[in-house]
């Protein structure tokens, strides 16, 4: 079986000059955790997580210390939201390298791939690179896992 | 002395500060292959050799350092700094004033017994984190904690590294620093405490927007391991102890320290590879890198040569040599790492010493020259640099217009007043 069995088809994607603000409402009425940034012939060029978005709202002292168990209030920060500046930047300064598979990809290295990658979703592209579908940990284990219920009958 | 020799020991001396200050390289790189050059070179020439090079590492000063950061590294994991930190912050109840001069003495005072960069690592991310949730801006917080453990840290002999060195060349000892360089040394941060509160006025008296969230915070709760801070906090502490009394014991201040090591590792027990990765090795080889550099130095006769220039001068009256001394180090230190400036004045001061001039006030002329001085520029000692980089991930960069306009007035003043008290007490010295 290959990533085709778990993907999703109807793939949202940005180009690179779209501001971060119009990705931040993709990212909200869609619901997604990944949103894929690709070129004019609909090549991935990167990738936005949900994360690489929040990082724009986490507390600088997050990144510092070890543990902030003991932290229970967050006070100022909680109401610090990115400026009218960052939202106007483009994805591009946000986003990071795509990690893709080719649609023959095998589920288990797929899978692998996001492991490795401490990723949670991933574009899938054609034979010629072009962005066909997107899947996610959940989708591939869900898969794989009912391999398991085929094989124990 | 012979020509060739001091040419070639000179530029590879003067070569390697270069490097350091341009920081293309790192600086342990651009001094461990100064090092070998001036090895290789005099075994080739003569005027050098492996016996020698190693004869003028000062292990004193290693095992000083070692024996600290051992105990450091010990302590840092146990949430000891945080602890300090979260007390400070609740007792200034959310006041800026207050919580700036309270960071700033718990900063002066971990710097007279820890080295400065260790201190400033320890102490910026929790003070990060005290600023955001107060919702107040960390850069004078961040800025002051650099220059006044810069400035605390030359009160005693094991706050500086320039100390440790001096100490050991000089044979002072840990309450000569107390008597004499202390007393200096507390007016002088005082006056840099003063000039920080009132050149960061305008940031510290904005109102802060959550007192409640640093109330919420638990001192208890940011100790991970009382137990293992306790025992080290007694080692240190019985160290300390012992530093008064080296002198008096004969026991020199790196067995001091070592020995510390020693009883809180076996105390403790700690995961030995962790202790060992928060060593700073690249200081310890970048010292010892620059014995060997200082020590090829010295053997190609440069030292004399400079002692000889120096002695032309000797009609200027004892008390303007110190100053001036101090003022020469102060602005070499604030454009090159103070170590190396220290590590090489050394030998020249011995120098004068055995041309028959009264050296023991260039000590502390020395001491709080490379120790004040580091203060003037973003790169002038390793504590700027480590705020810096630290402030260069948050939103609020640290810029290099900035340290002219509050490091650099700091850096003035405390040369000055030091100056000032020097002259004063410059007979008793």
């Amino acid at each position: 079986m290959n990533v085709t069995v778990c993907m999703k088809r109807n793939v949202v994607s940005v180009r690179e000059k779209t501001t971060i603000r119009e990705a931040t409402s993709i990212f909200v009425k869609k619901h997604i955790g990944l949103l894929p940034v690709v070129d004019d012939d609909d090549k991935p060029v990167g990738v936005i997580g949900m994360r690489d978005m929040l990082t724009l709202e986490l507390p600088d002292f997050v990144t510092f210390l070890a543990d902030v168990d003991f932290v229970h209030d967050f006070g100022a920060v909680e109401d610090i939201h990115p400026s009218a500046k960052t939202l106007n930047k483009t994805v591009k300064s946000l986003m990071k390298p795509a990690i893709t598979v080719k649609e023959d990809c095998g589920l288990l290295r797929a899978y692998s791939l996001l492991v490795q990658h401490n990723q949670h979703d991933m574009p899938v592209v054609s034979k010629e690179g072009k962005l066909v579908g997107i899947t996610s940990r959940v989708d591939i284990g869900a898969a794989i896992l009912s391999t398991w219920l085929k094989a124990d009958k | 002395m012979t020509i060739i020799p001091a040419v070639i020991s000179t530029v590879i001396f003067f070569g390697s500060l270069i490097l350091i200050f341009s920081e293309k390289i790192h600086r342990t790189i651009t001094a461990i292959a100064g090092a070998a050059l001036m090895v290789v070179l005099g075994q080739i020439l003569g005027f050098y050799s492996e016996e020698a090079a190693l004869k003028a590492i000062d292990f004193n000063t290693l095992g000083l350092l070692l024996g600290m950061m051992i105990l450091v590294a010990m302590l840092e994991p146990t949430g000891f700094f945080q602890y300090l930190a979260v007390l400070a912050a609740r007792s200034s109840k959310g006041n800026p004033k207050r919580l700036f001069l309270l960071l700033g003495i718990i900063t002066t005072i971990l710097s007279m017994f820890l080295d400065n960069v260790t201190t400033v690592v320890l102490i910026a991310p929790v003070t990060i984190l005290i600023c955001e949730i107060v919702g107040i801006s960390v850069l004078p917080f961040l800025v002051s904690e650099a220059l006044l453990s810069n400035t605390g840290g030359v009160a005693t002999l094991i706050g500086d590294p320039p100390n440790v060195l001096i100490g050991s060349a000089a044979g002072l000892s840990f309450n000569d620093f107390l008597i004499y360089s202390m007393p200096i040394v507390l007016v002088s941060w005082a006056g840099a405490l003063f000039l920080l509160q009132y050149l960061f006025k305008k940031e510290l008296s904005k109102k802060p927007r959550s007192i409640k969230a640093i109330m919420r915070l638990n001192p208890a709760e940011t100790l991970n391991e009382p137990l293992i801070a306790h025992r080290i906090l007694i080692v240190l502490g019985g160290a300390i102890l012992f530093f008064f009394f080296h002198n008096a014991l004969h026991v020199s201040p790196s067995l001091v320290a070592l020995g510390a090591a020693a009883i809180a590792l076996v105390w403790v027990q700690p995961d030995l590879q962790e202790v060992l990765k928060h060593i700073e090795w690249g200081v310890l080889i970048f010292f010892g890198a620059l014995f060997v550099m200082v020590g090829g130095l010295e053997h190609a006769g440069v030292m004399e040569s400079i002692v000889g220039l120096l002695k032309r001068a000797s009609d200027v009256p004892p008390v303007l040599f110190g100053v001036g001394l101090i003022w020469v180090v102060a602005v070499l230190s604030a454009v090159v790492d103070n170590v190396p400036i220290t590590i090489a004045l050394i030998p020249v001061i011995k120098g004068l010493g055995e041309s028959g001039m009264d050296i023991a006030p260039l000590w502390w002329a020395l001491a709080f020259g490379a120790g004040f001085g580091g203060s003037g520029t973003m790169i002038g000692s390793t504590a700027n640099i480590i705020v810096t980089t630290l402030s260069e991930k948050t939103r609020t960069p640290i810029t290099a217009k900035l340290w002219n306009k509050r490091g650099l007035p700091v850096m003035l003043v405390t040369c000055a007043i030091a100056s000032i008290l020097y002259a004063v007490v410059f007979r008793w010295m």
